[in-house]
């Protein structure tokens, strides 16, 4: 009998990316699971050790986790929700035809391409409760009377800091849709135009349902990254004051600059959890509406 | 041929001898020093000592010096990441607060059999070493003296002057200027000019250990009554409006920006800030003490230089410590960035006894001190401290509260 002959060819192929995936993803996410199982506190080397769920346990007695987890999720709700609905409509001007469109899609790209660090600092000085730009226009307009202390009071400091990532991720959405738009055949357009649809009727009847898998993909897509996201707050707040801009990542990287890896550790676990359920239940309601 | 075998025996074991006791000194080494400047002119002040030394020691050392940012405090943690993962300098700049978490990973090099043995040893005064010695919660010396900073109060003569304000020789006097600098000059109805330029962000709690300390209380116990007293008086200047309202997220920049601007008349700062200051104002800015209440404190900040115990050559690293701390390395580093030397000789040189600012922080020397060196203190200063400040200065738990959330977060279990 003579033996099947097994081709290596894909293998040896795949085999560069996937030794550099477990080297940078697979093995520290597995070593932050240990991690999260231990004492494992730099600046107490001798309490190093085992501990079973006890981190687990401490951030479920931790109040500013319940705050950060909570912070979370109305950064991720305003942020990727004004993100969406600004882009949605950017996308839609973008897609008509108008003088300069060029230069108009090149230009509305540059807050994308902004490093996040650059656009926390910029940010900073924007909202400067002394110097800032802001203050400066809106008591030269007259819609306040004194300067604001954006980022210095727990009741401006974070919409400030939501409304920047705001402005730093529209254009993903925009361009997003944009190519999606560009995907959805005239010919539907032109039959609805003979229906006698209107405006209205054409957007929720033709162009939202033609872009929904790409509504889908990219809205989860953002929601991972905008949760995940540290930079912008960082620079901007540190998670202050009084921790009103600290959602859980920046909780996390707190902790981890801190050298208290292993309660960081578990408190990223959690967030990889929660970031799971929220990511399967988007896709089975994707597969769902598509097999109906 | 026994003859030749005999000779070429005796040669190597010479030869194997010298290099073991030393005798080879004169062999090329480099030592690698990382360290943090604060502005360019600092930055080039760092490589042209380095450039001195390696022209002027006699031991054939080449020193290498690699700048990395502070970035808040981040450079301490930088060093300790690489230095764990096996990596980094021989020689490093350091901040006595990063001395646990170093010496209880056995990353730092014992001085004490270098001191001992070193011909400058007593330039530099006892009191330091055993500043040293409390850092390290041990008998041990792991840090070299470099120089100090004793922070003190800037003020605007010409503010003081408008107000009819004097120099504040008391605590109740200085809050009492607090009020009266704070002013609508022109009168628009809103302050321009506040009197005190609070820090309430990352390292505001160096100067607010100061009227912790004004009322009576210390370090060793954040909940006693005078210790709360201290914090009302610092909430009270916010909630007045003697204190910008941006100070829950003001740090060293924007306290700097404020005081130059003149958005505020009073601010705490160190001798660092001074060569900018003079720059901005001439003779239109002066200093003084933090002053006396039921008692006197202020913060001494601190630059010392470690050796890493993974130091290849530490005689020639110290060397090189030794040359920052009382040599022309010394002298250089303080003229320029005004720092207090740590050495005596350099201290009695005329470019720092004309000093006004240099005379201020000397005579608060005496009342200079640190905050506890703890294995929390690092989260305690970065994190715990700003947020707990600022929910007690924005009215969202009382002075009491506050003090109780910072005894818990420096002396954890």
């Amino acid at each position: 009998m003579q033996r099947k002959k097994i081709d290596l060819s894909p293998y040896l192929l795949i085999s560069p990316a996937l030794i550099i995936f477990l080297a940078v993803v697979f093995l520290p996410a597995l070593n932050a699971i240990l991690m999260s199982f231990q004492s494992y506190d730099l600046r107490r080397p001798s309490k190093i050790g085992f501990i079973g769920l006890d981190n687990y346990i401490a951030i479920f007695n931790d109040p500013l986790f319940w705050q950060s987890l909570w912070k979370t999720f109305l950064w991720v709700i305003f942020g990727v929700g004004f993100q969406f609905i600004l882009g949605f409509v950017l996308a839609l001007i973008l897609n008509k035809k108008f003088f300069g469109r060029g230069a108009v899609r090149s230009v509305s790209l540059i807050p994308w391409v902004t490093p996040g660090v650059l656009i926390g600092l910029m940010w900073r000085w924007i909202y400067d409760g002394n110097y800032g730009v802001l203050n400066d226009i809106f008591l030269k307009f007259g819609i306040i009377q004194e300067k604001i202390p954006f980022l210095a009071q727990q009741t401006t400091a974070f919409p400030s800091v939501v409304v920047t990532i705001i402005w730093q991720g529209i254009p993903f959405f925009a361009l997003m849709i944009l190519a999606g738009l560009q995907g959805i055949p005239t010919e539907l357009y032109d039959a609805a135009d003979v229906d006698g649809a209107n405006g209205f009727q054409k957007l929720f009847r033709i162009t939202i349902p033609m872009l929904k898998n790409t509504i889908y993909v990219s809205t989860l897509l953002r929601i991972i990254w905008v949760a995940n996201s540290v930079d912008v707050i960082f620079n901007m707040t540190a998670g202050g004051p009084a921790y009103s801009t600290q959602t859980l990542s920046v909780y996390v990287f707190n902790k981890g600059n801190a050298l208290n890896l292993g309660y960081a550790s578990t408190m990223s676990i959690m967030l990889t959890l929660i970031l799971l359920a929220v990511a399967i239940l988007y896709l089975k309601n994707i597969f769902s509406s598509e097999e109906e | 041929m026994k003859k030749i075998t005999l000779i070429f025996c005796v040669v190597f074991a010479v030869t194997l001898f010298m290099s073991s006791t030393g005798f080879s000194q004169n062999e090329p080494v480099t030592i690698t020093h990382w360290y943090w400047a604060d502005n360019p002119e600092y930055s080039a002040t760092m490589q042209e000592i380095v450039k001195e030394f390696n022209a002027t020691n006699d031991k054939n050392i080449t020193v290498v010096a690699e700048e990395y940012p502070w970035d808040g405090g981040a450079y301490s943690e930088t060093l300790f990441r690489v230095v764990m993962g096996g990596g980094g300098p021989d020689t490093s700049s350091f901040k006595l607060t990063s001395t646990p978490l170093f010496t209880a990973n056995n990353l730092l090099a014992n001085l004490d059999s270098f001191i001992e043995n070193w011909e400058d040893k007593d330039e530099i005064e006892e009191s330091l070493y055993d500043t040293m010695r409390l850092a390290s919660g041990t008998d041990n010396i792991y840090l070299m003296p470099w120089n100090t900073q004793v922070l003190y109060v800037y003020y605007r003569p010409s503010m003081f002057d408008e107000t009819g304000v004097s120099v504040p020789q008391t605590y109740s006097e200085f809050l009492e200027a607090c009020e009266k600098l704070t002013r609508d000059t022109d009168g628009d109805g809103s302050i321009d000019v506040y009197g005190f330029g609070m820090r309430g962000s990352t390292g505001g709690h160096e100067p607010w250990g100061s009227f912790i300390w004004a009322r009576g209380g210390n370090f060793s116990d954040f909940t006693t009554e005078e210790v709360v007293a201290g914090m009302q008086d610092f909430i009270d200047l916010f909630e007045n409006g003697h204190a910008p309202p941006t100070a829950t997220m003001d740090g060293f920049q924007e306290i700097i920006a404020n005081f130059k601007s003149g958005k505020t008349a009073m601010t705490i700062h160190h001798i660092g800030s001074s060569p900018g200051m003079i720059e901005t104002f001439g003779d239109d800015v002066n200093a003084f003490p933090f002053p006396k209440g039921v008692d006197q404190w202020t913060s001494m900040g601190d630059t010392e230089n470690v050796m890493l115990e993974s130091c290849g050559n530490k005689d020639a690293a110290f060397e090189w410590l030794a040359y920052l701390a009382t040599g022309k390395g010394q002298e250089k580093w303080c003229t320029v960035t005004g720092n207090v030397p740590v050495s005596k000789t350099v201290q009695q040189l005329p470019v720092f006894q004309n000093n006004r600012f240099m005379k201020v922080s000397i005579e608060a020397a005496p009342s200079a001190g640190i905050f506890p060196v703890l294995d929390s203190t690092t989260e305690w200063i970065s994190t715990i401290w700003p947020n707990t400040i600022a929910a007690a200065l924005l009215g969202k738990t009382t002075a009491s509260e506050a003090m109780q959330q910072l005894q818990k977060g420096l002396y954890v279990e």
